[in-house]
């Protein structure tokens, strides 16, 4: 039983994390209808950013979060305003091919950077933690955990009560209503895009200080992401979390009690799954019809 | 439609940007046949230069390549009495083993017949594969895995010690110095082939001397998350983890441990702590743990080329400004036990340099260089490290250690 609380415990912890990371991803995905393969670079960028100002200023990963979402911010809505914006309408492929070339570029500018040594901020407090009975609860990954619960919040305050919010998803609803009603397009996604950014470089600073990573773990972060977007569904700010925690407890309760090697498969598993039974994702919009505009 | 050409312009200028970053490291090749050319004795090495293993390939780069200089500043290869200087090609295999074996046939139409190992042992079997099909030869650096030697390959010689050692070492490490000496151990273990058959070494060693083995547990390869595999092993309270894993699945070991309150006697892992991000990567929790490798500096021999490990090491230093460590090391070796064959052969014929490799026996800065029928180095003793102080240690066998054993590892 210890050990069922033990893993359902870590697994929820996780799922946070997971969501943390796709949050913002789904954000883009939602709104622009753009896969942003770019999207685990920009967490491996925030991540570095955080090493960085750790290593050399002595910042703790959650104060440097906020120096990487503001750095990640700007570079974001730079890089929709110049780049992909010139591809916003063409076919998807275009936009797929775009973040692709994003991507390579960013991991392989990192690597020539920060070469491709494994990294990890070492805090003083992330790999204690609190037992309660056998059931031990590290601070550092209850602290990811209390994030990604708090962005989601926030992220959900922000689209629903702010007048930004209220034009992004305006955007992302009808596009040509949007720029009647005399919302600026273009900075909107530009606005949505560096958000993305932003909140992925915050996941990489916190994912640095709990994990390890290297430049060629954002492949696997846009993966992540991809998956948990599908799972939770697109287009409401809580399915990216919804679906970390689900892929979360998933792989904690496989890895218990099938074998560890299979926690991958079984992942994917019930992601198709879910898509069979509730094609729209666990709370979102069916993912085609996520944009009302085609 | 203006602004639609500019749009593909600018896409086309991305593509451009990408086939350039993806293209960047692959060498060009001639079309001379093998062997010497223009006073050139040309070997071809497909790397992991980017991609999950460009760490390990780039480490394995710095090897090959002060065996390079340092065989030319001593005039180069001996090719029956004509000096040839030593000129590798490196191509990016981006970690795929599927493209090693392809840069392999390609370094064949290019004519090159002698080829050195590419990072790892997924990559070196599809290497090993092709290398055999085209009748080249390959000294392999870094591919321990049982499946490169099953096969029957007559091509491929491996200068490091099979991946079977590699726990088994420091089980033995441990039960020789450890006091009091663990009763009970679990085994973690990636899914890959080479971890795979390192945990089974290392099992049999500890079950022949009487060490009981409470769990064997895997998880994927190079993953960061090894929470399941730690529950389940911390309700049986074992007194020694030992991993057969990589860097990441070593480091993630060591902090969910912390962060689980699994607590045994001490860690023991493979090729994780002998790496510099360990250390860097854990700060004071990577003390204690024990490792294993193929090379320390105290490694007893010496050769012509390289001297001692000790000037090996030295010599690295100046050229690199960073510690030797092994994959650098193994890679020198290889190349190293390549040009000794191609002295002996006096030739540069690939069949020749075949004969002379699986003749070769010699010392070296690496350890005794000796190949059995299957092409791997038997001879050749692991070595065992201990992080003491932030700093690796190398602790066993006793000819080599700088230091006995801290035990227990954990501290307490």
């Amino acid at each position: 039983m210890s050990e069922f609380l033990q893993a359902t415990v870590y697994g929820l912890l996780e799922g946070g994390l997971l969501a943390l990371v796709a949050v913002g991803f789904s954000l883009v995905w939602g709104v622009m209808n753009i896969v942003n393969l770019a999207h685990g670079a920009f967490v491996v960028t925030g991540a570095y950013i955080a090493w960085k100002l750790n290593t050399e200023m002595g910042l703790d990963p959650y104060l440097g979060m906020f120096v990487c979402a503001g750095a990640l911010f700007l570079a974001g809505y730079a890089i929709q305003r110049l780049l992909i914006n010139q591809v916003v309408n063409a076919p998807i492929w275009m936009t797929l091919l775009l973040t692709f070339g994003l991507d390579l570029l960013i991991v392989q500018g990192l690597q020539l950077l920060f070469t491709a040594d494994f990294r990890s901020i070492n805090t003083s407090w992330g790999t204690d933690g609190f037992a309660i009975g056998d059931v031990r609860v590290p601070y550092g990954r209850l602290a990811g955990f209390g994030l990604a619960v708090a962005v989601t919040v926030a992220l959900v305050w922000f689209m629903t009560r702010t007048r930004s919010g209220l034009a992004i998803r305006m955007t992302g609803m009808d596009r040509a209503a949007a720029r009647l009603m005399g919302v600026h397009v273009r900075h909107v996604y530009a606005l949505t895009f560096g958000l993305s950014a932003a909140l992925a470089a915050m996941a990489g600073a916190i994912l640095g200080s709990i994990n390890t990573f290297s430049p060629s773990a954002a492949g696997g972060f846009t993966l992540q992401s991809f998956v948990i977007a599908v799972l939770g569904g697109l287009g409401n700010m809580w399915g990216a979390l919804a679906g970390g925690i689900l892929l979360g407890l998933v792989q904690a309760w496989s890895g218990q009690y099938l074998s560890g090697t299979l926690v991958n498969a079984i992942a994917f598993g019930v992601l198709v799954l879910v898509l069979i039974v509730r094609p729209t994702g666990l709370i979102g919009r069916p993912y085609y019809e996520a944009r009302a505009e085609a | 439609m203006r602004s639609l050409k500019l749009r593909f312009g600018l896409a086309l200028v991305l593509v451009m940007a990408m086939a350039v970053v993806t293209a960047c490291g692959k060498g060009g090749g001639g079309d001379e046949e093998s062997g010497v050319q223009d006073g050139k004795l040309k070997l071809g090495a497909a790397l992991s230069l980017t991609g999950s293993l460009a760490k390990e390939g780039a480490l394995t780069k710095q090897g090959y390549q002060l065996c390079q200089e340092k065989v030319n500043a001593r005039g180069g290869v001996n090719v029956g009495g004509k000096k040839a200087k030593l000129a590798i090609t490196y191509s990016d295999d981006k970690s795929e083993p599927d493209t090693a074996a392809r840069l392999i046939d390609q370094f064949n139409d290019d004519g090159v017949k002698l080829t050195l190992g590419p990072y790892g042992s997924p990559s070196t079997e599809a290497a090993a594969a092709a290398v055999e099909r085209n009748g080249q030869v390959m000294v392999d650096s870094s591919g321990a895995d049982d499946n490169i030697f099953t096969k029957g390959y007559k091509n491929t010689f491996a200068v490091l010690s099979p991946a079977t050692e590699y726990v088994a070492i420091i089980v033995d490490s441990i039960m020789n110095g450890a006091t009091p000496k663990p009763k009970t151990v679990a085994f973690l273990s990636a899914d890959d082939g080479f971890s795979q058959t390192a945990a089974k070494g290392g099992v049999a060693e500890a079950e022949k001397q009487g060490l009981q083995v409470v769990a064997q547990e895997s998880f994927p390869e190079h993953t960061t998350d090894v929470s399941s595999a730690l529950t389940k092993v911390r309700g049986k309270n074992p007194d020694l983890i030992l991993g057969s894993v990589h860097v990441e699945e070593g480091i993630a070991i060591v902090k969910q441990s912390a962060e689980l309150g699994v607590k045994p006697q001490g860690f023991g892992e493979t090729v994780a702590p002998p790496t510099p991000d360990f250390s860097k990567a854990l700060g004071d929790s990577a003390n204690g743990v024990v490792g294993s490798t193929q090379w320390t500096p105290q490694v007893k021999g010496q050769d012509e080329i390289f001297g001692t490990a000790q000037d090996y090491a030295a010599d690295f230093k100046k050229r690199f400004s960073a510690d030797a460590e092994y994959h650098s090391a193994e890679g020198a070796a290889a190349c190293l036990a390549l040009v000794l064959a191609v002295e002996k052969a006096g030739s540069a014929d690939s069949s020749k340099v075949r004969d002379a490799l699986a003749g070769l026996d010699t010392e070296s800065f690496f350890g005794p260089i000796t190949f059995d029928d299957t092409g791997k180095n038997v001879t050749k003793p692991m070595s065992a490290i201990q992080i003491q102080n932030g700093k690796v240690t190398t602790i066993y066998p006793e000819d080599q250690a700088e230091a006995k054993l801290q035990w227990p590892g954990t501290g307490g």
